[in-house]
C-alpha cells in the first residue's frame, strides 16, 4: 500500500467524534513492522499509520475481541481500516453475523500489497541496519546506514499480493485513495494452486510432507484468522470430544490442519494472515486457496463479496450440480 | 461396564459364512465383556430369553448383539434389555448379516470383519450413556393444507373423530382439480355430484375452519405444536356479510376477466364466484381486472350489493393458528403443452389441454356441456386424443407415468362418442396404463363398445390446414405413417408438481423429489408420513394419482393424525441433539443448517448468545454435529467420541 498516513490521519480526525474506536495501525518496534493500534482518544490519531506495512488484518479484533454482534445501544460505531482482503474478512464476519453492518465505520484502503518482512530479509542480508522501508511506484526503497538501495517491488510484498484480484475495498464507508487495478483477473486461475497441482502426486506429498512436517502446532495461523472464531473453545484444544491429540507425528499435524481448512471451507477470504505469522513458514493459505478454488468451481460461490449471500455450506439448494 | 455379547447364526444366513462360534469366543478378550455366545436365532423368544437370562445372571449393564440390521430388529433387542431391567439405549447392535455374512463368501475374511465390527460396537458401547424419553403434550387440532378431494377427505375424517380442523385453501373455492371435471372413470358419474356433498359438509361441519383464498405463510414448532401462521389473501368482499347471491356478478362492466375455474374458455366478471356450487359461495373481486382497483372509476358492485359487503380497501392479513399436526394435501398442477412447440399447444386454438376439454364437456362449463371448437363454435367430428404430453419423457425432464391419462382420455372418448354419435374419436398412445379396479376394462369398452380407434405411436407435428389440423404422427404396430385430419385435438397433459410445492416444503421443512414431489417417510411401509414428525401427506403432492387413491390417502392420514392425537401426550426420542453450552461460540451455523428448525439461538445473562435444541423436534440427523465447527453440538447415542472410539479400535 503506498503511504496514506496523512490522508487516513485527516479523515479520522474529521469523523472520531461520531466513532467508539478506531481500529488501524501504528509504527512497530522496528523500521519492518507496523502493529495493530486502537485509537481511543483523539490524541492518539497522531500515532496511525497507513503505508505498505499495514500487513495485520484488523478484522479479527472485531469478531475476537469486541462484541460487534449488534449496533451499539448508543449507535457510536467501530472505525475499522481494512485493505481489499480485509475487507472480504469483514464481509464473510458480517454473513455470519458476527459484527453487524452498523456496528462498523468502514475506512477502505485501496492497496497495491504490503511488504513481506521474510522476503525483505533475503533482500538485505543485514536487517538490523534497516532504516526505512518506503514503496516509491513499483520499486522498494530501502534505507541503510551504508546508503539507500531500490528493490522491484514484487521481490518484497507478500505472495497472497502477488496474486491479488480484490485490491480494492468490495465494502466500506469511505475510500482513502483511489482505486487499483487489480494484477489477476477475478476468475483467475490460482497460480500458486496451479504450481503444486503440477507436481506428479508422489512429489505432492513430499511437499507438503516437507512443509507440515515443521508444524509446531502453535496454533499461531489459527490465532492470527479472522474466521477462525472458536477461540479458547477451539476443537485443537478440547479433550471431549478427542479429535486431537498431542502426539508429535504427521497425523496430527496433518489433522490439524486439514480441520482448519475445512472449518474455513467455503469461509476463507484469502487474507494470508495464517501465512504470515506462520514462525516456520508453512505456506498454510496454500491450502485454503485449493478448497477456495473447488468451491469457486463447483459452487459458483467465491466468500466475502456479498454481505447478504450465504456461504454454500450453510445452506442447500436442489439446483447445486457436480456434486 | 460389564458387557454381554450375543452373536446371532441367523439359521445359516450368518453361520453360513461367518464362524459364529470363534466370534464369541474372541469377544470374551474385548475390555468389559464378561459374558459372550452365539445362538441360532437370538431374535426368537428363547433367544430373547437367554439374553434376559444372562442380563440377571451376569449382572450385564450393557448388551452386544450381533445379528441383522438395527433397521429390523433394533427395536426388538430394546424391548428385551428394557424388559430385564437395563435401559434400552445401552444396546448396540452389529449388522454382520447385511454389513459382513451376506456380502462374502471367504469365510476366514467374514469371521475377521465379524470380530472387528462386535469390537467397534462394544467400543461404542463402552461409552453408551442410559437416555430416557420425555412427554410432551399434544394440541389436538389439525391443520390441512388443500381443499382439493384429498384434503377434504382428510379434513372430514378428522372431523368425525372429533377433531378440531383448520382448512387453507389458495384458491376462492374448495373442490380442487376434482371440482372441474365432468366425469369420473371408470364409473361415469358425475364429478360435482359426487363431490358436492363433501364440499358442503366441509362447510356445515361446526368444527371445520375454512380458510379459502388463503395461503400458509410460515410454519413454526414442532409435533403436538405447531404454529401455522394463514395469510389470508384479500378478496375485497367481506365474507362475512356476502350472501353469494351473485347480483354483483350480473352487473359488473368488467367483463374480460380471466375465468380461472374454466381454464381460461371464455371470460368472467372481474368480481366473480368462480362456480356454481363454490364453497365458500362468496364473490371476490378480481383485483387485475377490477375497473375501479386499476382504473380508480366504477364502484358498481358496491351500490348494487344489497348487503354492503365490498370492501375496496381490504388488505391481505396474517392470522395464527395452533395445531398438533399437519395434513399436506396441495395437490398439483398439469403440464404446460406449450412446452411441445410441435403439438401447437397456446398457439393453435383448437388444440385444447384436457382439462380445458372437461369444462366443455361439462354442463357448468363455458359452452353448457355442448362439444364446440374453441376457434369458430362449430361442432368437431373428427378429435384427436395425444397421450403423454409431459409424461414419460426425458427430454422435458418428465420421466414418469402421469398415472391418470390414459384413464380420462378413455373417459374423454366415450364422453364424445356419446355427445356426438357420429364423431370419429382417435387416440395416440404410447402404453396404455390401466391398472386399476375395473380399469382395463373400461378401456376395452372405449375401444369396443364405443369404437374409439387407438393408434400407438407419438405424434409428430400439429399444423393448420384450412380451419382444421393436420396429425401427423407414426402407427408404430402397423409401421406406417398416419395423417389424420382432426377439427379438434386434445392433449392430455401430465401431472406436475404443484408451482407452489417447493417453497411449501421448506416452510414444512419436508423434503420432496427432484421433480417436486413431497418424499414420504418410507415408500411402501410409511407412505403418508413424511420424515417430520407430525407432518402426514395426502394426495397428487405425494406424486401422481387417481380420485380413489387420493381419497384413500386422505383417510389413511386422518387416521395417522387420530391414531397421533389419541394419547395426551407425545414420547420424544431421546437420540436428539444436545449442546454443550461451555463450548458452543454461538456461531449459529447449526440453525441456519437444521432442516427441521429444531435450534434456536438464546441469548445468556452474560449476553452471549448460544444454540438450543427443541429435543422434540430434532430428528437426530446430525447435520448440526458436522457442522459444528469444535462440536459443541453432539448427537447423542452417536456422539463423535463414541464414533471415534470404534474407528480407532480398527486401528489399534
Amino acid at each position: 500500500m503506498d503511504d496514506k498516513t496523512n490522508a487516513l490521519r485527516e479523515h479520522v480526525k474529521g469523523i472520531f467524534s461520531n466513532l467508539e474506536l478506531v481500529l488501524g495501525w501504528e509504527p512497530g518496534y522496528d523500521p519492518l513492522h507496523t502493529r495493530p493500534f486502537y485509537v481511543r482518544t483523539e490524541s492518539d490519531i497522531d500515532r496511525l499509520t497507513a503505508n505498505c506495512l499495514s500487513f495485520q488484518n484488523l478484522t479479527r479484533y472485531l469478531a475476537k475481541s469486541m462484541n460487534a454482534v449488534d449496533p451499539a445501544a448508543d449507535g457510536r460505531k467501530i472505525g475499522v481500516c481494512v485493505k481489499g482482503c480485509d475487507s472480504r474478512s469483514l464481509v464473510a464476519l458480517i454473513q455470519e453475523k458476527f459484527v453487524s453492518r452498523d456496528r462498523v465505520y468502514v475506512i477502505g484502503l485501496p492497496c497495491r500489497g504490503t511488504l513481506d518482512a521474510r522476503r525483505i530479509r533475503a533482500l538485505v542480508p543485514d536487517p538490523a541496519r534497516i532504516r526505512s522501508v518506503n514503496a516509491e511506484g513499483d520499486e522498494l526503497v530501502v534505507e541503510t546506514d551504508r546508503g539507500i538501495s531500490r528493490f522491484a517491488l514484487d521481490r518484497a510484498i507478500a505472495r497472497k499480493c502477488l496474486q491479488c484480484r480484490y485490491p480494492n475495498p468490495v465494502i466500506h464507508d469511505v475510500l482513502i485513495g483511489d482505486p487499483v487495478t487489480p494484477r489477476l483477473k477475478i476468475d483467475a486461475e490460482n497460480p500458486s494452486v496451479a504450481a503444486v497441482e503440477a507436481l506428479s502426486l508422489e512429489d505432492r506429498l513430499l511437499f507438503w510432507e516437507n512443509q507440515l512436517d515443521r508444524c509446531i502446532r502453535c496454533f499461531a495461523c489459527r490465532n492470527a484468522c479472522p474466521l477462525c472464531v472458536c477461540q479458547n473453545h477451539c476443537i485443537m484444544e478440547t479433550r471431549m470430544p478427542k479429535w486431537i491429540t498431542q502426539y508429535r507425528n504427521m497425523n496430527e499435524k496433518f489433522m490439524f490442519h486439514m480441520i482448519h481448512a475445512l472449518h474455513l471451507a467455503g469461509r476463507c477470504t484469502e487474507c494470508g494472515e495464517c501465512e504470515r505469522v506462520c514462525p516456520v513458514g508453512i505456506p498454510v493459505a496454500l491450502i485454503k486457496e485449493k478448497i477456495n478454488a473447488i468451491i469457486y468451481e463447483m459452487l459458483d460461490y467465491e466468500s466475502g463479496i456479498d454481505p447478504e449471500a450465504v456461504p454454500p455450506l450453510l445452506t442447500f439448494s436442489p439446483k447445486e450440480t457436480g456434486i | 461396564m460389564r458387557i454381554g455379547v450375543f452373536i446371532c447364526q441367523c439359521g445359516t444366513n450368518i453361520a453360513g459364512t461367518v464362524d459364529t462360534r470363534a466370534v464369541a469366543k474372541k469377544a470374551m478378550e474385548f475390555p468389559d465383556v464378561v459374558f459372550a455366545v452365539d445362538y441360532m436365532y437370538t431374535c426368537s423368544e428363547p433367544g430373547q430369553k437367554e439374553i434376559q437370562d444372562a442380563i440377571s445372571s451376569h449382572r450385564l449393564q450393557g448388551v452386544v448383539v450381533a445379528a441383522c440390521s438395527p433397521r429390523m430388529h433394533e427395536p426388538t433387542f430394546r424391548r428385551a434389555v428394557k424388559k430385564a431391567g437395563i435401559n434400552p439405549y445401552m444396546f448396540e447392535q452389529a449388522n454382520i448379516r447385511e454389513h459382513c455374512s451376506w456380502i462374502g463368501t471367504d469365510r476366514e475374511a467374514n469371521t475377521r470383519k465379524a470380530i472387528d465390527m462386535v469390537r467397534m460396537s462394544v467400543e461404542k458401547l463402552r461409552r453408551n450413556q442410559a437416555l430416557f424419553s420425555t412427554q410432551v403434550a399434544v394440541n389436538k387440532r389439525v391443520l390441512v393444507i388443500g381443499g382439493g378431494v384429498a384434503g377434504i377427505q382428510a379434513a372430514l375424517d378428522c372431523s368425525d373423530g372429533g377433531l378440531e380442523v383448520v382448512m387453507v385453501e389458495r384458491e376462492p373455492s374448495i373442490g380442487g382439480k376434482m371440482a372441474k371435471l365432468d366425469k369420473t372413470f371408470p364409473t361415469i358419474d358425475c364429478s360435482s355430484c359426487i363431490l358436492g356433498p363433501k364440499m358442503v359438509d366441509v362447510a356445515q361441519k361446526e368444527n371445520i375452519r375454512l380458510y379459502a383464498y388463503s395461503e400458509v405463510e410460515a410454519i413454526s414448532g414442532y409435533i403436538g405444536n405447531f404454529k401455522v401462521d394463514i395469510r389470508k389473501k384479500a378478496t375485497y368482499v367481506d365474507w362475512n356479510a356476502c350472501t353469494g347471491c351473485g347480483e354483483c356478478t350480473q352487473k359488473c362492466p368488467s367483463k374480460k376477466a380471466f375465468d380461472h375455474f374454466n381454464e381460461g374458455l371464455g371470460a368472467t366478471t372481474a368480481i366473480n364466484i368462480p362456480f356454481p356450487q363454490a364453497i365458500p359461495k362468496k364473490a371476490r373481486i378480481d383485483s387485475d381486472y377490477c375497473r375501479y382497483l386499476t382504473g380508480g372509476k366504477c364502484r358498481v358492485c358496491e351500490k348494487i350489493c344489497p348487503v354492503k359487503a365490498i370492501r375496496f380497501d381490504m388488505k391481505d392479513e396474517i392470522v395464527t393458528e395452533e395445531v398438533g399436526a399437519i395434513i399436506v394435501a396441495s395437490g398439483y398442477d398439469l403440464f404446460d403443452a406449450r412446452v411441445y412447440g410441435e403439438y401447437g399447444g397456446g398457439r393453435y386454438p383448437d388444440v385444447i389441454s384436457a382439462m380445458q376439454y372437461e369444462r366443455i364437456l361439462s354442463a357448468s362449463g363455458p359452452y353448457g356441456g355442448h362439444i364446440r371448437r374453441p376457434s369458430d363454435g362449430r361442432e368437431p367430428k373428427e378429435i384427436v386424443f395425444i397421450s403423454c404430453v409431459g409424461s414419460r419423457d426425458i427430454s422435458v425432464d418428465r420421466p414418469y407415468c402421469s398415472g391418470i391419462c390414459c384413464m380420462y382420455i378413455a373417459k374423454q372418448a366415450i364422453m364424445t362418442r356419446d355427445h356426438i354419435p357420429d364423431s370419429n374419436c382417435y387416440v395416440s398412445y404410447m402404453d396404455i396404463r390401466a391398472p386399476g379396479k375395473g380399469y382395463d376394462e373400461f378401456i376395452r369398452r372405449a375401444q369396443e363398445e364405443y369404437g374409439v380407434k387407438y393408434i400407438r405411436g407419438r405424434v409428430g407435428r400439429i399444423y393448420p390446414r384450412g380451419d382444421r389440423l393436420v396429425v401427423q404422427g407414426a402407427d408404430t404396430l402397423l409401421g406406417v405413417q398416419v395423417e389424420i385430419e382432426a377439427d379438434l385435438v386434445v392433449l392430455a397433459t401430465g401431472v406436475e408438481c404443484s408451482a407452489g410445492a417447493r417453497p411449501l416444503a421448506e416452510k414444512l421443512r419436508i423434503s420432496y423429489d427432484q421433480h417436486g414431489f413431497y418424499m414420504e417417510s418410507h415408500p411402501k411401509l410409511r407412505p403418508v408420513e413424511t420424515n417430520t414428525a407430525g407432518v402426514f401427506l395426502a394426495g397428487v403432492c405425494q406424486g401422481p394419482k387417481d380420485i380413489p387413491a387420493s381419497v384413500g390417502q386422505g383417510s389413511a392420514a386422518a387416521s395417522k393424525v387420530q391414531a397421533l392425537f389419541s394419547r395426551d401426550t407425545i414420547e420424544t426420542d431421546p437420540q436428539v441433539a444436545h449442546v454443550n453450552e461451555n463450548m458452543c461460540i454461538g456461531c449459529g451455523k447449526c440453525e441456519q443448517v437444521c432442516p427441521f428448525g429444531a435450534i434456536r439461538m438464546k441469548t445468556l445473562r452474560d449476553g452471549s448468545r448460544k444454540s438450543e435444541v427443541l429435543e422434540t423436534v430434532c430428528q437426530g440427523c446430525g447435520l448440526c454435529n458436522a457442522t459444528c465447527p469444535n462440536k459443541a453440538i453432539q448427537l447423542r447415542h452417536s456422539t463423535d467420541d463414541q464414533i471415534l472410539a470404534e474407528i480407532n479400535t480398527l486401528f489399534d
